[in-house]
């Protein structure tokens, strides 16, 4: 291998090992560095103890499943918790504090550094863009995204969910507010369907009981174990783990190639540049830390790709002095969520499901949806109990149920639940079935990240992040939670509670570098020569309520393919 | 390894306040009281606070210890309250040690938070860093909410004596309590709850 890369990879998430996989195979050499740790490859046997003894892998023959299998505990504080988490936004070194970012009001901002990035705790929600929030809108048309769509489906791959309890009551709901089955990955009109996931179907012998479950979690196919938000490491090997975070999908078939290195532990702080006959600034490489040792260094390359989240690649062209560009870091959507929680009669739940639990815990942790084009979407959330009770009862703008009572007829709790409340909505998370909301926000200017002027970390001045939704939002928003409380009610629920969440609940961030505004329609940068970007941040909108990561990695495809047709 | 010290005044205040805190957020005690007399959730969220920022200080990166000053803002807003007539403290707190806040009924606690996250409180008055900060005040106002409710209802107090170690070092001791309550298995290996699929993807794979 070649020195010095073509390109480098900033952030090996939900898009960078794509983009990394694509010129892969195109001979273009690439090194993907990626802040946080890597969990499943033998270099680094205890990866939150030590920095190990590599500083990078690019041998398919490095990644272990069983190792990955030992990591990946499944149990939710070791895996979830967003102070010491293994899956926190931060260092390696679980015994120092998360990365900072100045996040005011009531917030909660859900990333997860390391290979695999925000993929490993994702759900593998994996769905097309409403084509109506493309078409007329962006720079580009949802035609055009079609057959990179199709290949991401087929490389993950997509599948629509197995039904389990969840999800047939989640079904007997929907069609009891009246909607059909959507057949289709192409959405145009409100429905209900399976999510399509990057999950690997069940293996045929799950319902077999001479084969154990032990057996089964190391064959191939899906457990139906609930862990998608624990990482699950339940496979044959790690790259036939069920769950196709791209730890497990494109980065192998990346390292398979034969031209993709990627360096774990490894923070950039610093794009840069040098003037260019063309009187633009032209991309030349990257200044990283090590984030075990600090050691600064200088990498180059003909092309940088950032990747890095749509906090952290704006923050990095600023950090880097870029060129000035209104729009870096602006125009931010983070699909105003909510979640309306129905606890349902054993008996009740014996006529609609031959059972008297839900066990919202078994299945894909989110198997099934409702789409809504013009307002967003509706999908069932079935996570286990401490992620349940802090999401549900533990957050919200409205605040104590106690204190304000529900404030309408059509919820019996709204807020915070606490003490007795708390104990026994908690004692019903056996028979509950919760509903998140995800709506189409409104693109506008005012909602950013920025620099904080006066707070730095030890990678420079950290993100302040804000976002208020538009009134047009919040009507949508109200508009879902109607519907959602209509689901769980004509399904039977004897109780319902509204969360009504803060706007601040930032898991599906978007459009903070879009395209049109930071990028062109190729994702390369306006201002900045062989600058690409391959995340979340360069959508014009948020596609109209779906998941981002699809559409991120068809674009990443898409991008890969254009950049090698542009420069090699 | 961390050994946490009880003999001083400020970590015995910041102990107590924490417990009034979870006192009044958590449920009561019930008939797990028994089997986990101490589920010993105040202590995670001290650990959280205290382990949730840090920043760069010309060439230091210091941690900022979020717990203490989070303590004295409770205190500060439920003695508003009080002087305000919202709030009735009773004449001995059931938390040694602790401050107004430890002093209220639990429902007062409640509206203790809620007076916070509003900003119903004078800003200048409160310590470093939330002087004048209406957004780091909201911030973790909620987060005690919330780290309340995942340190009780994850296995973290399932970790025993060996809660307070740095996370790799920790080991679970029992099954979690929180989980036992709510009737959560725990981590599985799977489940035969398999009804078949609703659609299927149309295209046509290469095996």
């Amino acid at each position: 291998m070649k020195t010095d890369p073509d390109v480098i990879v900033i952030g090996a998430g939900g898009g960078g090992p794509v983009i990394a996989k694509e010129l892969g195979e195109r001979g273009i050499n690439v090194l993907v560095v990626e802040a946080g740790p890597w969990y499943g490859n033998k270099k680094w046997p205890e990866p939150n103890q030590n920095r190990g003894k590599a500083k990078m892998s690019s041998d398919p023959g490095d990644l272990d499943g069983s190792l990955y299998r030992n990591q990946f505990t499944r149990l939710e504080n070791d895996m979830n918790d967003l102070v010491t988490g293994k899956f926190r936004w931060g260092s390696a070194d679980r015994r120092r504090t998360p990365w900072y970012r100045n996040v005011p009001d009531r917030s909660f901002l859900y990333q997860s550094a390391g290979i695999g990035g925000s993929t490993v705790h994702y759900y593998a929600n994996s769905l097309r863009a409403f084509p109506q929030a493309i078409d007329d809108e962006w720079p580009i048309n949802y035609d055009d995204l079609i057959p990179y769509y199709e290949k991401v489906e087929n490389t993950l791959p997509v599948e629509f969910a197995p039904t389990t309890s969840k999800e047939a009551l989640f079904y007997y709901g929907a069609e009891k507010a009246g909607f059909p089955l959507n057949q289709t990955l192409d959405v145009t009109s409100s429905g209900y369907r399976p999510q399509p996931n990057a999950i690997l179907p069940p293996n045929e012998h799950l319902m077999d009981p001479d084969v154990s479950l032990e057996e089964l979690s190391h064959m191939e196919g899906c457990t139906l174990s609930g862990h998608c938000g624990q990482g699950c490491p339940y496979g044959p090997s790690l790259e036939k783990m069920a769950k196709r975070s791209t730890n497990v999908s494109y980065v192998p078939l990346a390292m398979k190639t034969g031209n993709v290195t990627f360096r774990p532990n490894t923070f950039v702080m610093k794009i840069l540049t040098e003037d260019s006959a063309s009187g633009k600034p032209r991309a030349t490489g990257v200044q990283i830390r090590d984030t075990w040792t600090g050691e600064m260094e200088e990498l180059s390359a003909g092309i940088v790709v950032m990747a890095a989240g749509c906090i952290e690649t704006p923050r990095l062209w600023l950090n880097s002095e870029l060129p000035h560009n209104d729009w870096v870091g602006r125009g931010m959507t983070t699909h105003y969520m909510d979640m309306v929680t129905g606890t349902f009669d054993a008996q009740t739940l014996m006529e609609i499901l031959g059972s008297p639990s839900v066990n919202p815990f078994v299945g894909h942790t989110s198997g099934a949806r409702l789409d809504y084009p013009g307002l967003g979407m509706i999908e069932n959330l079935g996570e286990s109990p401490g992620l349940s009770a802090q999401q549900a009862f533990g957050f919200s703008q409205y605040g104590y149920n106690i204190l304000r009572g529900p404030g309408s007829d059509k919820w019996d709790q709204r807020g915070r639940l606490t003490g007795s409340e708390l104990e026994e909505a908690m004692n019903g998370y056996k028979r509950s079935l919760t509903l998140l909301i995800v709506t189409d926000d409104e693109v506008q200017y005012q909602n950013r990240v920025e620099l904080d002027p006066n707070i730095k970390d030890e990678h420079g001045p950290v993100p302040f992040v804000r976002y208020t939704p538009s009134e047009k939002s919040k009507k949508r928003r109200d508009q879902l939670a109607k519907v959602a409380t209509t689901m769980l009610r004509g399904a039977g629920a004897s109780q319902v509670h509204r969360s009504d969440l803060p706007p601040n609940y930032y898991i599906h961030i978007q459009s903070t570098m879009r395209m049109g505004f930071v990028v062109d329609s190729s994702c390369e940068a306006y201002q900045v020569q062989g600058l690409y970007i391959a995340d979340n941040s360069v959508d014009y909108n948020a596609l109209g309520g779906p998941n981002p990561t699809l559409t991120t990695q068809a674009l990443a495809t898409r991008t890969a393919e254009l950049l090698a047709d542009k420069y090699f | 390894m961390t050994i946490i010290s009880t003999n001083t005044q400020e970590q015995e205040y910041t102990q107590a306040s924490f417990q009034a805190l979870t006192d009044a957020i958590l449920p009561p005690d019930s008939e797990y009281a028994y089997d986990f007399p101490d589920m010993g959730v105040h202590a995670y969220i001290i650990y959280a606070l205290d382990h949730y920022v840090s920043i760069q200080q010309q060439l230091h990166h210091t941690v900022v210890p979020l717990a203490y000053p989070t303590a004295v803002m409770l205190d500060t807003a439920a003695a508003k309250l009080v002087y305000t007539h919202q709030a009735h403290p009773s004449p001995q707190s059931h938390f040694p040690g602790g401050g107004m806040f430890s002093f209220l009924s639990r429902q007062d606690r409640i509206r203790t938070l809620a007076a916070l996250e509003n900003l119903y409180v004078d800003m200048y008055a409160l310590p470093s860093p939330y002087q004048n900060n209406a957004g780091l005040v909201k911030h973790v106002t909620d987060a005690l909410n919330r780290f309340s409710m995942f340190g009780y209802y994850s296995e973290w107090p399932a970790y025993g004596s060996t809660r307070l170690y740095p996370p790799d070092s920790r080991r679970l001791q029992f099954f979690p309590p929180g989980w036992q309550q709510v009737g959560y298995p725990g981590v599985s290996l799977g489940y035969r709850d398999f009804r078949g699929f609703l659609l299927k993807m149309g295209r046509s794979e290469v095996e």
